[in-house]
Parts: C-alpha cells; structure tokens; sequence
C-alpha cells in the first residue's frame, strides 16, 4: 500500500506553520471562539471535497459543484416553510435534495462514460445546465427559509459546536470509510493509478466512475441544504466562489490532479488551509489588493511541498 | 448519407435564417428590447420586467438579452439584433462594462436604433453628441445615496463607535462610488465614528460571511455597525452575526433594497437599505427611447438634465419601511422625468 514519507505530512506542516505565523501577528487567532468560526466556515467546504477528491483521485474532474449546490439550495428551500413555495417539509426536505444532486451526478457519470466525453466539459455543461434551471424556475429571485426549525441545521449547537461542524464531521467518517473499507475505495485508486491495468485486472472502471460521480452529486446536495440553512435562502448565485475553493483544498491538500494519490484525509487539511488563510489575511490587516497574491503564491508553495514532484511521471 | 444529412441541416438552417430577416426587416413593428447581464439577480429580473410592463402597454414585441457577464457576447447580440430588425429597435441596455457603451452606441448610430444606457458608460461619452441615437444614460448617485445609508447606519449606532465596511469588486464603477459616500459620511463625524476595517467582498454574500467572521475575533464587541456596499454582502455579514447570536444586536445596512434586506430591516436585523427602482430604470429607460424613436420627443432639443440623469434611490430603514411598503410605486410612462433627481455630476 501507501507507503509513508514525510511529504505525506507536509500538508499538516504547512497548516501548523500558517497557524503559527499568524498567531504571532494576531493572538486572537488562537481563541477557541475563533477556532470554532474557521471550522464552521470549513463545513460546507469540507463536505464539497469529499466529493471532489474521490473524483480527482481518479483522475476526473467535477466542475459542476456550484450549480449542483445551488440547485440543490434551491430545492431545499423550496421544500421547507418558505416565502415562495407552500410546502412545509422541514427536514424531510434533506433526502429530497441530497437525492437531486445524486441524480445529477448519475448524469455526470453517464455522459462522462457513454457518451466518453471528458469530464472536464461534462461537469462543466451539466454544472451551467443546473444554474440555468436554478435561475430560471425561480426567475432570478431568491427562495427565503422561513422554517426556524430547520435553520438549526446550521444555527443550531450540539456539545457547543454549531451543527454544520458535525455534519461535515459525519461526511468526512462517511467518505474516510468509503475511501478504506470499500471494494469502491480501493477501485477509485486502481483507476486513478493506471486505468488500463485495472480493467485487466477486472476492475469496472465505467461502473465505479459513475458510482464517483454520484457519490460526489450526494455530497454536493448535501452541501446544498446546508448553504441554504446557513444563508436562510436558495438562489442561482448562492454557491458562486465555492468551486475555486473546492479544487484548490483537494489540492493543496496533497491529492495529485493525475489521480491516485491523495486521500480525503488531505483535502479536509487542505480546506483547513485554505480558511486559515482567508481568516489569517483579515485577521493580520493584510491589505486587500495584497490579499490575492500572498493566496496565490501559499497555494503553490503548499502544493509544491505536498506533493513528491519526482514520483510523478506526468504534470499536466 | 452523414454528407447529405449534413447538407440538409445547413440549407434548412440558411433557409430558417433568411426567412427571419425577410419578415423582421418588413415588419412595421418596432422591437423593443433589454440587454443586461443575468436575470439570476433580483435587480436586473425586476429590470427586464420592467421593460416587459411598457413593451406590453404599447402592444410591442419585446427581447431580452443577456451578456452573462461577458462584454463580448453582449455586444454581439446587440450587433444581431440591430441587424435583424433593420435598425428599427430600441434597447435599454446595462453595459457589462463602461466601455462597452460606446461601442453600443456606436452601432446604433449606424443602423438608426435607438439606445439608452443604465449605470455604465466612459464619463465622457455624452447622448448630446450622438443625437438622436442615443436618447440618454440613466443612473443612481453612488455617493449621495451611500452616503444618505452610511448616515441611517451611524444613527441606529447612536452616533459613535467602530464601524466594519464590506466594499464589491475594487474596480467596479459602483463600488468605489459607495466606498466614496461611506468614507465622507465617516469623515463628517469627526473621529466620533472610526472605520475598523474594510474588506472587499466581491458583491458574495459567503465571502461577506467568512470576513465577518474574522473580524468577530479581530474587533469582537469593539464592532457598533456594518456597513456593506449591497444587500447580499449585508445578509452574509448578517448571518455570520446570526450565528454567534448576535444578530439585530450590531446593525447593518446594505444597499439595493432587495426583499431579503427589507424582511431583515422589518425584523430589526438590518438598520436600512437604499432601495433603487428597477421597474422603473426598465420600463422609463425604453419608454424615453420609444419617444425619442417616434418623434414624440425631440431629444436634441432636451436640455443636458434630461439626457444624463439620476433615478431616485431611497434610503429605507425601520422608521420609514411600513410607508416604503405601501407607497404607490406606479408611475406615468410619459411623464420621463418625474422621478429624476438632477444631471449626473462626475466625480
């Protein structure tokens, strides 16, 4: 199996680092009460990259992210208690919604492999086909949650943590299992690895990319009801940003573009990264024409110490 | 056979299109039409609908157009589009970006369309000098009306304290203006209101969401108000409050009147919003470019304040929220400036 190196720690030295650094600035970095606000900005993000790094670990890309979210926004708000639509499900909106952005992702995987279209334009059409439905059925307006009740998803504490940290924590147990204890796990690196061998060793290649694409739909919808609870509306526009933070945090947290190597253990550390550095910015008064570039050049810094650049064979 | 059928696609295509253009440019009907940049947002789909209410009360063929935030696309729709009707449009538009108008403009002159302009356009390109292809720019002064909301925010703050400000998309035309009125309404109290921090938040309501967030630890209680430079910023600063269940303790103000800002104000979560008037901007801009179109008014002989000049943004808070809701919004398509509130003043 995976054989240990320290690179595999790089990503977790890298976010110590940054905690580091920015605490010297800013010692309000350290309170709990921060600690909390940077892991309930992380949830949703962190629920994204469970998705996205079973799709990058093959090798795929998912594109749809933000309109699978929004939509998935929009039908849960549509479903609870809303100023729009008279429906009044309340939690019982959550499978309707989680199973919508499955079904999108079953299309995802379909197109991808019947139809053998890259899943860089597939994700990327089927993403825009999702923010045009969105946008459309609602007409450009927003969906407002009136449903207090369901609000809690989010709002809520548990043990004194906000409810979205223990969702996201539930996803990451969900995906790690996945990921360890599956014949759909191991497949996912096998593909990633090297397609052609895994075929020959009878791996179903097109079965288990569909199974990815519809895994990472689930935790998209899943991520859609908490946006909405969160933000207390559905709308088109209500995921836009969350794509770039999603490729980046798979990334940086050292899961490789080529596929094969990563784990969604990195991509949580990853998405911890990238929050910290949003926070850490505002935190230390970076100004913020400055902000961009010092995200820019950490990114690469990170992805460059995460990742074994002699072991691969091909960058592309 | 894949040859033949592909033939009979193109001619079947070449045919559909040559019968579009023989019936629109021999039709007498003149198309009115809108062009902005996404109908995903509460403004401009309240905008195309306003567009849509005037095209009906006169019995014309409406279009909307929408750029999608790309200046290319949307100029080259507005190219189609004149070419199709034989010049014989009129479009309010919403550049995607200053520059674009010009071109806009430009086009229209050429094929003898009609054009009014909303928000964006070079402070040197003037209707005057392209008469009477381009009717008018019609706008909202940022500065004023940012500064008129950054006032109601320092009154429900009781006059003093730190204030954190949420500014849109640093190069934005918008967005500087408002960042303008915000700094002079600061300025104006004389130290007793101090801005903490600003930060750009890209018009999105989760990156709003995540700064309000830091600054909960940076500033904690220090923190009396929020300002946002729009509503959907304002919510996500709102719902970071929210969630340390602070929210309705600390208020906030926005910008652009949506309904989710208004429902937080009647609520006493947010401390006001300035509300534009979208139905209006939409119908008044193409109802003065149909006038102008047929000769009802003479836009040469119209003074400059008629040609560039601001609608009427209004300041909304919980003192005056029951009467904005209720207030008569209609208005008369043939009184043109009515609700004008004087010339666009550069900066």
């Amino acid at each position: 199996m995976e054989s240990i190196n320290w690179r595999a720690l790089a990503p977790i030295g890298v976010f110590f680092l940054l905690c580091i650094v920015i605490a010297i600035f800013s010692p309000n970095f350290l309170s709990v009460s921060n600690a909390v606000r940077i892991l309930n900005a992380s949830a949703i993000p962190v629920v994204l990259v469970m998705g996205a790094t079973f799709v990058i670990l093959m090798g795929s890309i998912d594109l749809s992210v933000e309109g699978i979210v929004a939509l998935c926004a929009v039908v849960t708000a549509s479903l609870v208690l809303n100023d729009t639509f008279s429906a009044n499900l309340g939690f019982w909106a959550i499978p309707f919604a989680v199973l919508a952005g499955g079904i999108i992702g079953a299309a995802n995987g379909a197109t991808h492999v019947f139809l053998k279209v890259p899943s860089f334009m597939v994700t990327l059409g089927i993403g825009f086909v999702c923010l045009g439905i969105a946008t459309a059925a609602l007409g450009g307006f927003p969906v407002r949650i009136s449903d207090r009740g369901f609000r809690a998803l989010t709002l809520g504490r548990t043990l004194g943590l906000p409810n979205g940290i223990w969702l996201a924590a539930a996803a990451v147990f969900v995906a790690y299992v996945i990921q360890e204890r599956t014949r759909l796990g191991r497949y996912v690196y096998a593909i990633g690895t090297d397609e052609i061998t895994a075929r020959q060793s009878g791996v179903p290649v097109e079965r288990t990319r569909i199974l990815v694409f519809v895994l990472a739909g689930f935790f998209s919808g899943l991520a859609g009801v908490m946006a909405a609870a969160q933000l207390g509306q559905g709308h088109a526009l209500i995921a836009s940003g969350r794509l770039f933070t999603t490729i980046t945090a798979v990334v940086v947290g050292g899961t490789a573009l080529s596929g094969g190597v990563g784990s969604v253990l990195n991509s949580v550390v990853g998405v911890l990264i990238v929050i910290v550095l949003t926070n850490g910015m505002v935190l230390m008064g970076v100004p913020p024409f400055v902000q961009q570039g010092v995200q820019g050049f950490l990114i690469i810094v990170a992805v460059t110490l995460a990742l074994d650049r002699r072991q691969l064979l091909v960058v592309k | 056979m894949g040859k033949l059928a592909h033939d009979s696609v193109l001619l079947a295509a070449a045919a559909a299109l040559s019968s579009g253009i023989y019936t629109a440019s021999f039709a007498d009907d003149m198309t009115l039409a809108i062009s902005m940049r996404s109908l995903s947002n509460p403004y401009h789909a309240t905008f195309a609908r306003g567009g849509e209410e005037f095209a009906k009360s006169v019995g014309l063929p409406f279009e909307v157009l929408v750029t999608e935030g790309n200046s290319e696309k949307g100029l080259a729709d507005i190219r189609a589009l004149i070419a199709r009707t034989g010049g014989n449009v009129c479009i309010n538009v919403d550049p995607n970006d200053s520059p674009d108008a010009a071109t806009i403009v430009e086009e229209a002159e050429g094929a003898g369309a009609y054009v009014v302009t909303q928000w964006n356009k070079p402070d040197d390109l003037h209707p005057w000098d392209h008469n009477p292809n381009y009717v008018a720019h019609m706008s909202f002064s940022g500065v004023g009306t940012s500064k008129e909301i950054t006032n109601a925010l320092i009154d429900a703050m009781g006059g003093e304290g730190g204030i954190v400000a949420i500014g849109g998309i640093l190069s934005n035309v918008p967005a500087i203006e408002r960042k303008l009125g915000m700094e002079q309404a600061v300025a104006d109290t004389d130290g007793k209101v101090q801005i903490l921090d600003f930060q750009p938040a890209d018009w999105n309501e989760t990156k709003a969401f995540e700064i309000m967030q830091a600054w909960l630890t940076r500033y904690g209680d220090e923190i009396k108000g929020v300002w946002a430079a729009n509503d959907s910023m304002g919510i996500g600063a709102l719902e970071a409050l929210r969630q340390e269940g602070k929210a309705g303790s600390v208020p906030v103000t926005g910008i652009d009147g949506t309904e989710a800002a208004l429902s937080a104000i009647e609520a006493g979560e947010m401390a006001g919003t300035v509300a534009w008037d979208p139905m209006w901007t939409g119908g008044m801009g193409l109802s003065l470019c149909h006038a102008a179109a047929t000769g009802a008014i003479d836009v040469a002989a119209e003074p400059h304040e008629h040609r560039e000049f601001y609608g009427t943004g209004i300041v909304v808070t919980p003192a005056n929220i029951a009467d904005f809701r209720t207030r008569d919004a209609s208005f008369d398509y043939n009184d043109y400036w009515a609700k004008s509130t004087g010339q666009i003043q550069y900066q």
